[in-house]
This record gives structure tokens, sequence and C-alpha cells, in this order.
């Protein structure tokens, strides 16, 4: 269809298919109380930003602090013993502190259980780095890691908290990538500016919430797409029988006045709202989506940079490289769920070696591939990677496993307006507690949103009391 | 941030220690426990804790608090108790006689202390007299708190009086009062009410979840009866689409899951095939208003309560759909978790591995609730019409071991029961109640299914048949033929094992041992082993004739390599040919030794079965193959439905007042309808809700009584236009100062679309339906098939039921619906269907646009909207029919946001 109507951009397809005078003036009382409650801000950057758009790497289950990127050799030298029989017996003191609800059971994981992997250093910045992350390790000069960060909950509802900021408990919360659909709107009105790639976190987790919009308005939710360029979008053609593409341009021409019409007496409906956005945004997708999901389009040497050539890596390696073009194509906010589905795979309880291992390998090449990729073409300037889970592990055993640990856990970022090669906070010694420059899971959402040039609470809603909390602060140290 | 995060630990200490009742445990943690229960929010982080009643010991570890020395103010919270009266020695009494007291002798009141977060048992700690400047708002906001509502779902439920408001006009009933209540307090304003199409198509698709068409449009609006609406509402209730409706909504909350597995069905990994037996009983239940208790106790209990109906029997397809082939493990901890969720709204499955961390179930009682299921497993009975079970048949449950063991699982896991630890069935401590178990003698219909008349009957006749299809080909075999001899030995056979059959009945009937049953049995032996020599003459028989054919073959092969060799005397050969021939009488060869000896064989089985034959008959015979089961259950599961669908039951009735609630509002006054308990979000409207589960069960927990008082209710009828001041105070309208918009489920949007364009099937019940017929069938949507990987796509994206959890649907509006709605072939076709009929009835452009307005948005056209479309039919009638154009429209509309808007 794009080929009959070249250059049909959502709005100019509003203004010139007959709106005529009433309908753009409906539209604009549409859309006028997002645009009254962000003043003249309205989708403009708060401040200059250093990235234009996000791709959120999001590993369910909860990945192991300890073995990833806050290695820690003290767990092999008391290896067997009783955190209590070591010199770091002060981190049981303040076990539970900040978790709501927690896990009783964590006192029974107290015999220290070594690392499941090797490590080594990387890069000039010297970055420790565990084996089962080797080739995103090489990137270690453009990872700003930190390493103190704590969540509240201490079940996979924090999955829920990771996108939210949030308690579980408290549901429904506009995700991050909410916020930056909200806050900068589109750069290219023929795809959705906020996508979701991957098995999203089950229903006992958050589910659609983790990808959701809450009060925002359904408008601003993530769009989830498969990445087979035959089938990206269920429906996405009309059967053999159908109307052609200009009887559709003509019908969505009318809906479109239709729908605004009727919005006259609903004037605050943000689900009209977003079923017009839908229809808009459907038509054009119908030829934007499987341009972009055609990877084949992409040279071996790139294909293989990500993994796709091998079974393990495959899967994930061809989402890593959807997001690319879809980044590339200006999408805002990119969310790649790995491991998705019930408590998330990560969620290694028992048999961490394995677990961890066969999971690592899956992701390590396309994430370190997908970071080589933005670079090579200059497009880790302005495009920020963050990679992060849901909470760390215990560093006690559990059996062959280890347990949930929201005391502490690691996530990093990289491109866009953060330094690379450094590291920020700490933990102790055994990776109990966050220890040196504690950061909440919205300091990682304020950082993003800083980079992106947008001020949360500029982004205030009439009538939605938001937190401290949920503001977070940037972690300016690592921003570059 | 920080602010928040002390909130947070103050909250923590709420939730890690569970209230019990001051009276059952005298134990000191209790008063820790008393002390949040009546303080709530006001008893300050370092309070909640044990030192408020105990001091310090420099026990390194202690095991018990008893082993705490206790302050002054513990002392004399136990001492007190001796002083009061037998009756009102529960721990709040004794607080509050103590409050004004000053136990540890400074000066200052033990309540006072408390609530300005200082500790009434240590004299040290004393308020400054800094913060006493607050005590008189801290006391005021103490007592507002100590008169407000105290929601306690764990408690039975007590009818809250129904509060006094000042706005008397909007009330029609008890309801009103409760909302009422809330937008006086809160400030808000509740809009009137909402106009009559719009209550027309919102009640038509909450009831029977189908648009009304223009007759039923213009009866309705055209009616001038002051109680019209009512009638309507009656009306519709009446209406059996409503089961269908509801059920759909019912079948979410109870899981129904069509089978899962392989191959045509040769392999189920999960639920039962025909479980839609169950997904009817749902439907017919509902229609006939049956109460909910009784539906429940069907459900878990069915085959203990009517084991002979199958009918009621049915009903424990809620158990059956949680069969999985692959795990017994897995299936019971899904039959515990959702049974726990959805009758009970308590998270039962987190006690699996540990006690819960928020609500007060322990991990053994988790094991004591599993031992209740342990025996149980599921089957398929035969159902009249069929014998073939794989067709149709009756799935449902039945205790097959009276003594299952349920071991006590180390940390939740299969692979460490403590063996020491034999868990009795029982129920949750917490929720009160009882638990009496006692076996069920089943009648013989239940434990003997194939003995029943019908049974008997038709598989008579399948022996007959067989028996018919024999002697046909008996008679149609030529005369002298080795076939004649085949059909006359076949009839032989299907002749005894017909009599085989009747005599083995007969035995059935017989007491075992007796005079009667041993003479029959011989009989049998004696069939049986005529039978068996028949069937060896048979095959040998068969074996002789092959053994004929291969010898000929053997004699053909070796011609042909005779004649070969002859050739290759006189004529050119290379020798390939003979090569071949020799191969082949090779393999000829090797056949015919290969007949000879199964020939051999068959004659030696024949010789033993001749010799069996004419030894003398005993009584030992093979029983037919019949379904039998144990002829007792343990009633354990019948123990269990008794205590949950029981007025005693605190959450019971609360929980399915709540799905009713959220099924007509769009969400539950208790905002997370599988969780009542800690972790939970509060209600809204707490004592609303006790209200209707009060009413509910003095109604006889009859459903259609309380749809009726929601829907007749001025809260439901109020219209979802805005209102800028009540929206600054309530934007997400929890206090429903309007009605919630939303939009229609997956199912709504299917069968509107069939049901608008006249073509919905109204045939109700029945087989489900493939799963790849969801575009084309024209049959409600509640009869599509979904099982583990097998659901329709459409309905998928409208946010359909998913069939591991769906207590509540999530609706989404993403381009994917835009491209369904306005792609699939289902809607192309029924928009030309709508199309042609509409045109058929209003062969005139504006009252066509006015027709297809009223039939799919249920309003008529604004003016703007009717030269929109006028504009529109003109613009695609050039170059096209006018057909086309009109069937665009109607696509159009059907795509409008007021189709599927329930506003």
């Amino acid at each position: 269809m794009k080929n009959k109507c070249p250059g049909v951009s959502r709005r100019s397809f509003l203004a010139d298919t007959g709106m005529g005078f009433t309908g753009l003036a409906l539209s604009a009382m549409l859309f006028r109380d997002r645009a009254r409650a962000q003043g003249a801000a309205f989708l403009q950057p708060h401040r200059a930003p250093t990235a234009k758009r996000v791709i959120w790497i999001f590993l369910c289950g909860g990945v192991s602090h300890l073995e990833s990127f806050d290695v820690k050799p003290e767990l092999n030298k008391y290896a067997g013993k009783s955190i209590e029989e070591t010199p770091y017996q002060h981190v049981l003191a303040t076990e539970g502190k900040d978790v709501i609800g927690a896990n009783p059971k964590h006192g029974n994981r107290k015999v220290i259980m070594p690392l499941q992997c090797g490590y080594n250093t990387y890069g000039e910045s010297g970055l420790v780095v565990g084996d089962w992350f080797r080739h995103v390790g090489e990137c270690a000069d453009d990872l700003a890691v930190v390493r103190s960060l704590w969540t509240i909950h201490n079940d996979h509802g924090a999955q829920l908290t990771w996108q939210t900021g949030r308690h579980p408990r408290e549901l429904e919360h506009p995700t991050i990538g909410s916020w930056v659909s909200y806050g900068l709107g589109s750069e290219n009105e023929n795809l959705p500016e906020y996508v979701v790639l991957g098995v999203p976190t089950g229903d006992c987790c958050g589910g659609a919430f983790t990808h959701g919009a809450a009060y925002l308005g359904p408008e601003f939710a993530g769009v989830r797409l498969n990445v087979d360029p035959r089938n990206p979008l269920p429906f996405i053609r009309q059967p053999e029988n159908g109307i052609s593409s200009e009887e559709q341009l003509a019908n969505l021409s009318l809906l479109g006045k239709l729908n605004h019409l009727a919005g006259i007496d609903y004037p605050d409906d943000a689900n009209l709202r977003a079923r017009i956005k839908s229809y808009e945004l459907a038509f054009q997708m119908q030829t934007s989506i499987p341009e972009t999901l055609q990877l084949n389009r992409e040279s071996e040497a790139t294909r293989k940079l990500y993994g796709i050539d091998r079974p393990e890596t495959k899967t994930f390696g061809e989402q890593c490289l959807a997001a690319r073009r879809l980044a590339e194509r200006g999408v805002r906010f990119i969310q790649l769920f790995h491991g998705g589905g019930g408590g998330g795979d990560w969620d290694a309880h028992s048999e961490i070696q394995s677990n961890h291992t066969k999971l690592s390998q899956q992701v390590d090449k396309p994430i370190a591939g997908l970071l080589h990729d933005l670079k090579q073409r200059g497009m880790l300037d302005d495009t920020l990677v963050v990679f992060g889970t849901e909470f760390g592990r215990t560093p006690g055993a559990e059996g062959t496993g280890r347990d949930h640990h929201p005391q502490a856990f690691c996530a990093w970022l990289a491109g866009g307006g953060v330094k690379g090669g450094i590291t920020y906070g700490e933990t102790d010694e055994i990776g109990f507690h966050a220890a040196t420059n504690r950061r909440y899971v919205t300091d990682i959402h304020a950082t993003v949103l800083h980079c992106l040039g947008l001020d949360s609470r500029k982004l205030e809603l009439p009538g939605r009391k938001r937190l401290d909390m949920d503001h977070g602060e940037a972690i300016h140290e690592i921003l570059a | 941030m920080l602010r928040r995060t002390s909130a947070y630990l103050l909250s923590l200490c709420f939730f890690v220690v569970f209230i019990l009742s001051g009276s059952r445990s005298l134990a000191t943690p209790a008063n820790k426990a008393a002390l949040e229960h009546h303080f709530d929010k006001f008893l300050s982080a370092n309070l909640a804790r044990c030192t408020t009643c105990h001091l310090p010991s420099d026990h390194k570890d202690p095991q018990s608090l008893n082993e705490f020395p206790h302050n002054d103010f513990g002392a004399r919270l136990r001492k007190i108790r001796s002083e009061m009266p037998d009756d009102s020695r529960d721990i709040i009494s004794r607080l509050k006689r103590i409050a004004a007291e000053d136990s540890d002798g400074d000066g200052i009141a033990n309540e006072k202390e408390i609530l300005l977060g200082h500790n009434p048992g240590e004299r040290e700690d004393a308020p400054t007299s800094d913060s006493l400047t607050r005590w008189p708002a801290k006391l005021k906001d103490f007592e507002t708190f100590l008169a407000s509502y105290h929601w306690r779902p764990f408690q039975p439920v007590k009818r809250p009086t129904v509060p006094r408001i000042k706005d008397t006009a909007f009330a029609r009933n008890a309801i009103d009062h409760f909302i009422a209540a809330e937008h006086e307090q809160l400030g808000l304003n509740p809009r009137p009410e909402a106009a009559k199409e719009v209550l027309l198509k919102r009640v038509y698709l909450d009831i029977i979840g189908l648009l009304p068409t223009i007759a039923e449009q213009d009866a309705f609006l055209r009616d001038q009866n002051p109680f019209a609406y009512e009638l309507l509402v009656d009306k519709l209730l009446d209406d059996p689409r409503y089961g269908e409706r509801w059920g759909r909504h019912w079948m979410d909350i109870w899981r129904y899951s069509d089978w899962g597995g392989w191959s045509g069905g040769n392999q189920i990994r999960d639920s039962q095939p025909h479980i839609w037996r169950w997904r009817d009983w749902i439907v017919e239940s509902l229609n006939a208003n049956k109460p909910y208790d009784q539906m429940v106790r069907e459900m878990l209990a069915g085959d203990e309560i009517a084991p002979e109906d199958p009918a009621t029997v049915r009903a424990t397809g809620y158990l059956v759909r949680n069969y999985k082939m692959l795990s017994r493990e897995q299936w019971l901890e899904d039959t515990l978790k959702h049974t726990g969720q959805a009758f009970l709204g308590v998270t039962l499955g987190c006690a699996k591995c540990h006690d819960h961390m928020y609500d007060p179930i322990s991990q053994a009682e988790y094991y004591q609730v599993r031992a209740i299921f342990e025996p149980h497993q599921v089957r398929i009975d035969r159902v009249r019409g069929e014998l073939d079970r794989a067709k149709n048949g009756l799935p449902r449950v039945y205790d097959t071991d009276t003594n299952a063991i349920t071991y006590f699982l180390l940390r939740g896991d299969e692979r460490k029961p403590d063996t020491n630890r034999v868990m009795t069935p029982g129920i949750l401590q917490a929720l009160g109640g009882r638990f009496d178990a006692n076996n069920i003698a089943l009648p013989k219909a239940a434990a003997f299914p194939d003995r029943r008349d019908f049974v008997i009957t038709e598989t008579i006749a399948a022996s007959e048949a067989t028996l018919r299809k024999a002697e046909t080909k008996l008679q149609t075999a030529r005369e002298n033929s080795e076939d004649a001899r085949a059909a006359e030995l076949g009839h032989q056979v299907a002749k005894t094992k017909h009599d085989e059959l009747l005599v083995q009945l007969k035995a059935e009937e017989a007491t075992q041992d007796s005079h009667e049953w041993s003479s029959t049995a011989r009989r049998i032996v004696q069939l049986q082993r005529k039978i068996a020599v028949l069937e060896a003459q048979l095959k040998t028989h068969e074996a002789q004739v092959a053994f004929g054919k291969s010898e000929q073959k053997l004699a053909d092969a070796t011609r042909a390599l005779n004649d070969a060799n002859e050739t290759r005397d006189t004529e050119k050969e290379d020798g390939t040919a003979i090569a071949e021939r020799n191969k082949a009488a090779e393999k000829a060869k090797r056949e015919k030794s290969e007949a000879e000896k199964r020939l051999k064989e068959a004659q030696e089985k024949l010789a033993e079965a001749e010799k069996n034959a004419a030894a003398e008959p005993t009584t030992d015979f093979k029983p037919r193959s019949a379904e039998k089961y144990p002829d007792k259950s343990t009633g354990r599961r019948l123990a269990f439905a008794h205590w949950i669908a029981n007025e005693q039951n605190p959450p019971t009735a609360r929980v399915a007042m709540n799905h009713l609630w959220l099924r007509h509002f769009g969400t539950g006054i208790v905002p997370t309808p599988a969780d009542f308990g800690r972790n939970g979000r509060a209600p809204t409207h707490p004592q609303l809700l006790d209200w209707l589960a009060a009413e509910f069960m003095s109604q006889g927990w009859r459903m259609k009584e309380m749809h009726r008082l929601i829907l007749k209710s001025s809260t439901y009828r109020m219209a979802s236009t805005t209102d800028s001041a009540s929206s600054a105070i309530d934007p997400d309208n929890a206090y429903l100062w309007r009605a919630p918009a939303r939009r229609m489920e997956a199912e709504l949007v299917r069968d509107n679309l069939l049901h608008t364009a006249g073509d919905l099937d109204a045939t109700m019940g029945g087989p489900e339906i493939d799963q790849n017929l969801g575009l084309t069938s024209k049959r409600r949507s509640i009869y599509l098939r979904i099982g583990p990987e097998k659901e329709v796509e459409f309905m998928k994206i409208f946010d359909g039921p998913t069939i591991t959890e769906c207590y509540v649907r999530r609706p989404t509006v993403n381009p994917q619906q835009a491209l369904a709605l306005h792609n699939s072939e289902l809607t192309l076709r029924e928009a030309r269907n709508f199309a042609a009929a509409v045109w058929n009835n209003h062969p005139a452009e504006k009252e066509f646009i006015r027709a297809s307005f009223r039939r799919l948005l249920v309003r008529e056209p604004r003016s703007e909207e009717i030269s929109m479309c006028r504009d529109f039919l003109a613009e695609q009638s050039r170059g096209r029919s006018p057909e086309r154009a009109r069937e665009n429209l109607i696509l159009v509309l059907m795509n409008h946001n007021d189709f599927v808007t329930i506003r």
C-alpha cells in the first residue's frame, strides 16, 4: 500500500482526508488534556537529550549478580562456611531491610556457595565479569555497571517493579516505556513508539502490566511484535476476496472522522484516543512492519554478529537485531524480554550452574552483537541500552541453586549519554547488601529519562500523585 | 524516597504477622499481633515489635518468645485477664481496659504512649512535652479509625447497617446508600441516569451479551411504563442467553479448558475430551438459578452427592480440567491453588513450599488440603448412544484409592517427602469451620457404570450387529471356496462370542460363588474355550490358505527361473534376469518356509485349544472388558465442599459477590478478586461487599436476585459521561461517581458481528467447535475450543480468556485489534451479509444509514454523521457498485469505537 499512497503520515492522513475544520477542532479537544498537562513542554524534551531511544533488555527470573557483573571472589574463599563463620556475619543483622514480606527462609541460605563460573577482567577499564557473560565482557569499556541496586519485593512480582518502580501489590502503574512514549511521542509515525519483543513476564508476576501504561492510557502501552516477517502481526493483510488498498484508505478516513465526532460526549476517554491511534498505526504498520522485520536483508556478517547462525542464539539474536532495526527507524522504546512467562527462566533455585550456563549462552553473544553493531553504525551515540533483571540471587546456597535476593543486584547501561568502562556503587564483600551508593529501581528510570532529556517531574498529570520514590534520582556519576 | 521507604517498612511489619483472634492463643506473640490489630497504622514501627510487651533477653537465639521476661505493660495485660468476666477476656477487651492506666509509672497513660510512639512498658521511654501537644489531634484521628468499618475478610460475614445518606433522591436500593455515602464523604457528584438507549445497550450486553435488535430497541424506547427498565432486566435475566453470557464469566474464574494433546486426541495431556459437558452444566445451572453453594458442592463432589446422576456428576469437570498427564504433582498443585483462589480468594498455592508469608496458612495445612484431593482421579463414563468413549463420554472424577497417602513435602519438593509426616485431610484453621469426612458407599451404577441398563442394552445391540455382519458375510461367500470356510468360522466365532456375552452379563448379576454363579461361570469357561478353538481353527484355516499360496508362488518362481536358464542357452542374456529371478525364487522359498512355520504354530495352538476344551470346565473365566471402580468414596471432597459452601466460611460469599460486581462494573470492590489476603488490595467499599455477601446468603445464594439488585440500582444506571470536579477528586472512578465505560470482551465482539448481521446460530450446548473454525463457525464464542495450544487467534487478540488463570480480564487497545476487526474474513463476510440484509429492508440511502447505526451502535446517527456517510457512499460508488460501497460503510461501522464500547 505504501507504494500507492506514498508519504501519508499519521497527522497529514487525518488532516488531509477531509477532516475539515470540525474534525480538527474535535481532534484538538480530544488531546487537550494531555497538552494541558504538559503545557508548552508537550512533546518537547525538557533539556538537551543525549539519547533518542532506549533498548531495554530484561532477563526474567532473577540473574545472579554474583556471577555476572558483580563478581565476589570471597565466595570462593568461604565456600561451604556459614555466613556467621565469616568476617561478614554482620550482613545478617539487617537481612530483611527494605523488602516487603521478606522471605523468612532466607535465614536458611547461610551456607556460602562458591562462584559457579570463572571470571575475567576485560578492557582498559579492567571490568570483572563472570564467564557466563564473556561476550558482553568484551564490551566492558562501553558499559556503566550499577552494582548497588536493591528492590522492594522478594518474589517475581519484582519484574513488575523493575518496569514501574512500584511494589507488585500496587498492580498497574505506568512503565518506564510508557513514560518515554508519553513524554517523547513518535519519531516515526509509521511505527509504534513503544515496542515489546520476546515473551513478557507471566500473569503471576505482572503480566501485561509489565508493558502497560496504566493511567497514561492504552495509547502509550507497548505493542507486542513477533520477529517473524511472514507473520509479524496477525491479520496484517486483507483476505483473498478482500477490499483494495484504496477502499481501505477511504474506510480508515471515514472511521477516523466518525470516531472523532463520537468523542464529543466523552472528551476524556483515553480508550477512544488509543483506538483512533491504533487504527492509524495499524494502517501504517501493514507496510512498515514487514519491511522492518526483514532480517534476511542484513548481511551474513551482521547476522553472525548476533548469533543468528547458531541454534542456541538464534531466537534472541533475531530479537536483538529486530531491536536495532526498530531503533534505526525511530522507535523510542524497545523492551526486550528474555526467559519470560511464569516466574521466569532465570529463576535458578536449583542447578544454577546448568541453568545460567544454558540461558547465558542464549543471550550473551546477541547482546554483545547488538552493542557492537550499534557502535559500528554510530547508533550507540544516541541509543541507550539498558540490561536488567528483577533481583539478584543469594550468596548462600539453596541446594544446588541460589534463592531470590532483593537486597542486592546489578544492571548496566551503555550508549547515549552514559560513560563507558565504569562501575558505580558497591555491595558488601559477599554481595549480600547493596552497601555503597545504594540505588533503587527508579533511579535507573530517572537516569534513562535524564538521557532522553526528560524530567519526570514535568510529566505530571493532574490528579495523579506521584511519590518521590516514583521519580527516583538520576545517577549523575555515570552520565557522560 | 526515605519517607516512602519507612512507610513500606511499617507496612512490612503489619504483613509478616497474622492476627489470630485473641481468644484462640494466649501465647504472648499474640499480644504484638493484637496491638497491631487494635492500633493499625497508629502503631509506630518501633512499637510493632516484641519488646513492646517483653524485655529483651541476653539469650542469643531464643526458641520462643516465652523465654523473654515480661515488662510492666505485658505483665499487666496478662494479669488483667483474671479480673475480667469469662466472655470478654479477649486481648482487645483487655487492651481497652488498661488503655488509661499507666503501667510503667512514667506518668503517661498507656494509650497515650502507644499512640505517640512510645513504649508503655518502659519507664525511660516517655513522650516529651512537645510531642504531647500532638495528642488531641492524634486521639481524634484514632477515634475516627476505631469508628470506621473494619474489613475482616477472614471472619464470618456480618450484615452491616445500611448507611444514611443526605441525597435520598439518588438511592433506589441499599447498594446506592453504600455508594452515595462514599460520594458524600469524598465530595463526588454522581452522574445522572444514562440516556435510555445507552442503558439499553449496556444492559443487553451485560445480561445476554448481545446487542438489542431494532425491534427490541423500539419496544423499550417506546414503552411508557415507568418500570419499563425493571421489566426489561427481569425479562433478560430469564433469557437462556443469560446462561451463555455469564457462563463464560464463571468459566474464566473456574478455569475452563478443553483438552490438550496430540494427533487427533490419541494422547490427552491436559484436561479431558468431552469436558464441554461441564460447560453445559454451568450454563444450565445459571439459567436454572441454581444456588451458588450447591454449584460449588457439585463441582467439588458431584460424584459423591449424586453418584447415579450424570447431570450432576458432570459438574466435577471443574476438577477434571486440572488433569495433567505429565505430572500428577502439577495436577494437584493447580487444583489446590485455584480452588483456594476461585472460591475463597486465598492464595493457597503459596503455602506449598513454606508457610504463607502474608496470610494465616501454614505449609502443613496446605498438605492437609492436598490429602483431600489425593485419592481422586479422572475417568470417562459411557453415555447413552455411544460405546466408544473417544467419540463421546462423560469426563468426571472419582476416588480411586481410599488409602492414598499424602506426605509433607519438604520445601514443596516432590523429591523430598517427609515420610514421617503423613498428613490427615483438613481445612484452613484460620477460616474456622469443621471438616467431617466419612466414607460414602457408592451405588452399583457408579462403581460399575457398564452395568447400567442402557450400556448393557447398547453392548448387546453392538454384539448383535457384529453377529449380523458375520451372517451377511456368510451368506454372500461363494460356496466351497476358502472364503466360505473363513466366513463360516467367523460367523461361529461371532455367534459364540455373543452367547458368551449374554452369559457373562448373567454371571455379573449372580452372587459370586453361589451355585447359580458357579454353573454360569463354568458355562462361560466352556464358551471361552470354544471361542479359542474356533479362533484357532480360523487361524489354522488362514495359515493353510497362505501356505497353499506360498507353495504356488514358489512353483511359479522356480518355473520362471528355469525358463530364464533355458533362454540363456539359446539367446543373449547377460545374467541380469537370471539374477533377479533367482532372488525371487529365493524369496518365495523363504516365504514358503515361513508360511509353513506359521501353519505349524497354528496347528499346535489349535491342538492345545482342543485339548483345553476337552478338559473338565472350571469357574475361572476371564471377565469381559468393562469399566469397574471402587464401590466407595472417601467423602473428603464432599466434606471440604460443605466447609467452603457454608454461610460460616468467611470469604466464600464475599468472593462470589466480588466477581459478580467486577463483571458489572469492570473492577471488583476488592480489585484483586483472587486474593482477599494481605497481599491483595484493600476493598473500596468493604461494607457494601459484606452487605452483598449477607444478602446473597439470605437470598439462598441465588445469583439472579443479586444481579437484579445491582442492575436496578441507581449506581448501575448512571451515565458514563465525565464531570470535571469529580474527576479531579477520583480520576480512576474508584468510588463510582459515574458508570465505567468498558470494551466488549472478545466473545462479545465476535458474537455481535454475527448477531447484528443476522447470522448467529443460536444452538446451545454440545461438543466444542474446532479452533480452526473460529472465523467461519456461526455459533456463539463460548462454544469455540480453548485449550493448551488450541485457541482462536481472533479471540486472543481481543484479550480473550487465558486458560491458566483468568480471574479478571484486562482489555487492551492496540493495532492488532484494529487489523483483526478490519481485515479478518469474519468481519468482511458479516459486513457484506449485514449490508445486503439491511438494504433489503431499508432500500433508501438515509434509512439504510439510520438502520445500520441503530443496529450496530444502538443509537441514531447525528446529522453530521449521516452526511459524512452519504458522502462516503457517493464517493465509493464511483467506479464500484453501490452494494460494495454499502458493504464498506458497514465495515467501517463495525470498526467504530461505539461498536466495541459499552458506555
